[in-house]
């Protein structure tokens, strides 16, 4: 088994901004790995370095230890597909699927039975004859698939490919994608701004953000352990909460939060008892400014036990079904609630509720300057 | 947004030879790194740039040259001081501008008003009248001229006709009514075919918010509609004026003693060669001026004002009245018949018997036997040279526009900015551009095909170049690299998908070409010789020998090389063609 692809050092730099600042990556032989970020946050770029068609200033890419970037585009032998998925219009599906094999020379009978297998795997044989503008989305995405799996290629690179699809067929399609890369067993880089649609499918993920990689992990971990604010934020939803430690005792940091629209300095600290929390001190020291995470799901209502409570007033209320989602406005600002169960819909907007939360349940980043 | 620079894209060199085989064994690096040969995308980038160095930029300089020097070869500014002096002079630039005005004016005020009738109020037959309303403008202007002159000179039927009958005639058609009758009904379809297509671009939930807001539908068209409109609104009329103030046949033929600047160049040119050629290019220098005066007040608006709106939803047909409909209709069928009677006539009268100017109803072939007798090449000379050109233009133009648009840098833009320049220069301007680069050595090309050819192909390249840029746009880049990361070489990916995704631009490019070229009359008039007689130049010589059959049948002959491409080429890609003019 090879080393999969390596990316070490990768910058880029367009006029005045870094696109890319020094990205190192491992992917290894048989994973699915997504990259996600906000726009502009560098994920295509890197994926376009990836396939050659944009060139690192400085850096490698590699594959099996063997370098990729000296290469021109057409013989990295690598499968793309894209965002608009770039059929070629002029050409039947059938012939769109054996284009690469045709570029590659390849024996007629070998290209048709490649081809058949290809449009089989995506059930679009029966549009073997048809052009692209006469398919819908859903099955052009397919074709696309096809097209880059085709050639068989030694890594899959997929651009937002399901970012043209109505929210429905996106769920369909991406358990479609997931179950065919683990059938080829082919290794995946695939770039998404959705970060669900990188929970749902990913063996690891990067989040990136300014050119940079902020996390790379598996969903789950990087989901319970956000490694920055930014990741907390941008991962699932999350409330921010900031303040400033008071006091650190049997490894509990008291954190004085900031109240709504004050500055989080001395003069309110201990003020008010509601508007101090408890979380796992780890290596906080007093005098701290710190920003907790809090995930909407791990906040209770009205939990006696807890360890910790925030009061507040209900503000909005909004029944989902399996899931109730409120806002709730509390000295330290509004937080985002999910409860399980339809009780919770019969909530009003105003009626004073007690938050609770586990101190563990808290993600504490020191000194954060930044918020979400 | 992700940055996706196109023009940081690297530049690929050409793969001679493909793998052989899937997942082939890759070769070490350092032969990959010799791939780093130069890319000869650059190379055809430094030939285009010298060859429009060679074929604009000296021609144009040595025409500016020309108008300064004595005949001893000593600097002046005489000939531009007797240009501003002399009645005679500065009244044909008084007419240019003149001519220039009523013809933009005139086209304005029937083309805006017909494009909104035909997209707006219902007016049937929609697609019939997007085909008809482009045959006015490729038909040639000398040949509209010359039909008027048939139905309204002093000889014409329609004179004719009123004076039988006792009824004054109002004037004359000679002279500059005559100029700007002609033009406006060749050129009003530029307004109109920018305004339709234009008013077919916006958005219709625009003028639905409008109404949502409470504005009336006549303040939506004035507040919103109109604004929206204006940029095709001046850009046609721009063309138009461009287009107009170029023009030399329709000047020519029509015009009798009233001289535009195009003519005036024309009659110093041939009434006394040599001593007045410097004066001549003089003239041209003032037209060239006033043209990219012209251009330049284009660029500038359409500029800063290009909304790039693109249609989710079309607006559709206003619910009209039924006499309102009935009036647009009678409107649009009137303007666009009244301007298709030039060519009707001059098809008709070509068979009738005739002798001179004389012509009477029946039917004859004597004109088209005539006119294979006495200049037998003619045909076959403007079908030749219109087809090289032709050739030449479009393959010019895919390298070029292939460069400009998936190559685009700094030095793209410099050839950009010099293919602009022919949109500026009339054919006359052109033609003694060329005499005084190309008359003597090292490069002698006066009396020669080539010349003519060079004329032909500077000033069509521009449009053709635009036709394969605008396919090219269009065309999503991914496209290409989809075929790149498939494993196909940039030569490949050029050939198996770039160019057949741009057939369609080349086609309709190339058509364009032919149908301009095969009846282009004012660098050719200047620029051929002996045996290289031209259709048009012998419809010019026909009618100023009052050989009103013979140029009929001449006339026919042109206008059918110039519809039946264009009718194939509306059969093969249908409504499309009106876009591409």
């Amino acid at each position: 088994m090879g080393m999969g692809l390596t990316i070490r050092g990768v910058e880029k730099r367009f006029g005045r901004q870094q696109a890319l600042a020094g990205v190192d990556l491992e992917i290894r032989p048989g994973e699915f790995f997504s990259l996600v970020g906000p726009s502009g946050c560098g994920k295509t770029t890197l994926l376009r370095c990836v396939a050659g068609f944009c060139r690192q200033d400085a850096g490698e890419i590699a594959w099996d230890g063997e370098r990729l970037d000296p290469l021109p585009a057409h013989r990295r032998n690598l499968g793309m597909v894209f965002q608009n998925y770039a059929l070629f219009p002029h050409l039947s599906v059938r012939e769109n699927v054996a284009y690469g094999l045709r570029a590659r020379r390849q024996a007629p009978a070998l290209v048709r039975e490649r081809v058949g297998r290809a449009l089989e795997m995506v059930h679009l044989a029966h549009r073997a004859h048809h052009f692209p503008g006469m398919l819908s989305g859903g099955e052009q995405q397919r074709v696309a698939t096809a097209r880059a799996l085709a050639i068989e290629p030694r890594l899959l690179l997929m651009d937002e490919p399901l970012s043209n699809l109505d929210a429905k067929l996106r769920v369909e399609m991406r358990e479609e994608i997931r179950r065919m890369q683990r059938a080829l067993g082919i290794t995946t880089l695939y770039v998404t701004h959705d970060q669900e649609e990188a929970l749902a499918l990913s063996d690891r993920i990067a989040v990136m953000n300014a050119g940079r990689l902020e996390q790379v992990g598996a969903p789950l971990d990087i989901y319970r352990e956000p490694a920055t604010p930014f990741v907390a934020g941008f991962i699932g939803h999350t409330n921010f909460l900031r303040g400033v430690v008071t006091a650190v005792a049997g490894g509990q940091a008291t954190v004085s939060l900031q109240v709504a629209g004050t500055a989080p300095q001395g003069q309110e600290r201990g003020q008010e008892g509601a508007c101090q929390v408890w979380v796992p001190a780890r290596e906080l020291a007093i005098g701290v400014a710190v920003t907790i995470a809090l995930r909407p799901e791990r906040l209770s209502l009205g939990a006696p036990g807890a360890a910790n409570s925030l009061p507040g007033e209900v503000e909005e209320v909004v029944f989902l079904g399996a899931v109730t989602r409120m806002r709730v406005g509390t000295a330290a600002g509004p937080l985002v609630v999910e409860v399980h169960g339809e009780a919770a819909g019969d909530i009003k907007p105003g009626a004073a509720v007690l938050l609770g939360f586990e101190g563990a349940a808290a993600t504490v980043f020191a000194d954060a300057a930044q918020g979400g | 947004m992700d940055m996706r620079p196109r023009a940081e894209q690297r530049h690929e060199p050409m793969q001679g030879k493909r793998k052989g085989r899937m997942n082939a064994p890759l070769a070490p690096a350092a032969r990959k790194r010799a791939v780093g040969g130069r890319d000869p995308w650059q190379v055809a980038l430094a030939g285009c740039y010298l060859l429009l160095a060679l074929l604009i930029i000296y021609p144009l300089s040595q025409l500016l040259l020309g108008s300064l020097r004595t005949g001893t070869g000593s600097w002046t500014l005489a000939h531009f001081r007797d240009f501003f002096a002399l009645r005679y002079y500065r009244a044909a630039l008084e007419h240019s501008l003149y001519v220039g005005l009523m013809v933009t004016v005139f086209s304005t005020l029937l083309g805006v008003p017909l494009a909104v009738a035909v997209a707006r109020w219902g007016v049937r037959g929609r697609a019939l009248l997007r085909a008809l309303v482009v045959l006015p403008l490729v038909s040639p202007p000398f040949i509209g001229a010359y039909s008027w002159i048939l139905l309204l000179g002093r000889n014409g039927w329609i004179t004719n006709l009123l004076k039988a009958h006792g009824l004054p005639w109002l004037g004359s058609i000679y002279g500059p009514q005559g100029i700007i009758l002609a033009l406006t009904l060749n050129l009003y379809p530029f307004v109109f075919l920018l305004v339709a297509a234009s008013l077919s671009s916006i958005d219709a939930s625009l003028e639905e918010a409008s109404a949502n807001l409470g504005a009336t539908p006549g303040r939506t068209f004035r507040r919103v509609t109109v604004p929206l409109l204006m940029p095709a609104i001046l850009g046609g009329a721009l063309l138009v004026c461009l287009t107009a103030m170029a023009d030399f046949g329709s000047a020519m033929i029509i015009g009798e003693d009233y001289l535009v600047l195009p003519t005036l160049i024309y009659s110093l040119f041939f009434n006394e060669m040599g001593g007045q050629l410097a004066m001549a290019a003089a003239a041209s220098v003032v037209l060239l001026v006033c043209e990219t005066a012209v251009l330049l007040v284009e660029r500038w608006y359409l500029g800063r004002r290009s909304y790039g709106m693109s249609a989710l939803r079309r607006t559709g047909e206003r619910e009209v009245s039924p006499p309102l409909r009935l009036l647009a209709s009678a409107f649009t069928y009137g303007v666009v018949g009244i301007s298709l009677v030039p060519a009707a006539v001059v098809v008709v009268t070509s068979f009738f018997p005739s002798s001179g100017p004389v012509m009477w109803p029946g039917f004859s072939l004597g004109n088209y036997a005539t006119v294979f007798y006495s200049v037998p090449r003619a045909l076959f000379n403007s079908l030749y040279l219109s087809g090289i050109s032709t050739l030449l233009c479009v393959v010019l133009a895919v390298v070029i526009g292939y460069l400009l648009v998936r190559r685009s840098s700094r030095w793209t833009a410099g050839l950009d900015a010099l293919l602009m320049m022919p949109y500026a220069v009339p054919g006359t301007v052109l033609a003694v551009a060329l005499i005084s680069a190309f008359g003597g050595r090292p490069l002698l090309l006066t009396g020669t095909v080539t010349i003519l050819l060079v004329s032909y192909v500077v000033r069509r390249l521009p449009y053709a170049v635009r036709g394969v840029t605008a396919v090219l746009h269009h065309m999503e880049p991914a496209v290409e690299e989809a075929s790149v990361s498939l494993g196909a070489s940039p030569w490949g990916t050029f050939r198996r998908v770039t160019l057949p995704l741009m057939m369609p631009g080349i086609i309709s490019g190339a058509v364009m070409t032919w149908v301009q070229v095969v009846s282009e009359i004012s660098s050719t008039i200047l620029l051929y010789f002996g045996p290289w007689k031209t259709m048009s130049v012998v419809i010019y010589e026909q009618v100023m020998s009052d050989n009103f059959g013979t140029a009929a049948a001449a006339s026919s002959l042109l206008l059918a090389a110039v519809f039946l491409p264009l009718l194939l080429l509306n059969l093969w890609q249908g409504e499309r063609t009106a876009e591409l003019v």
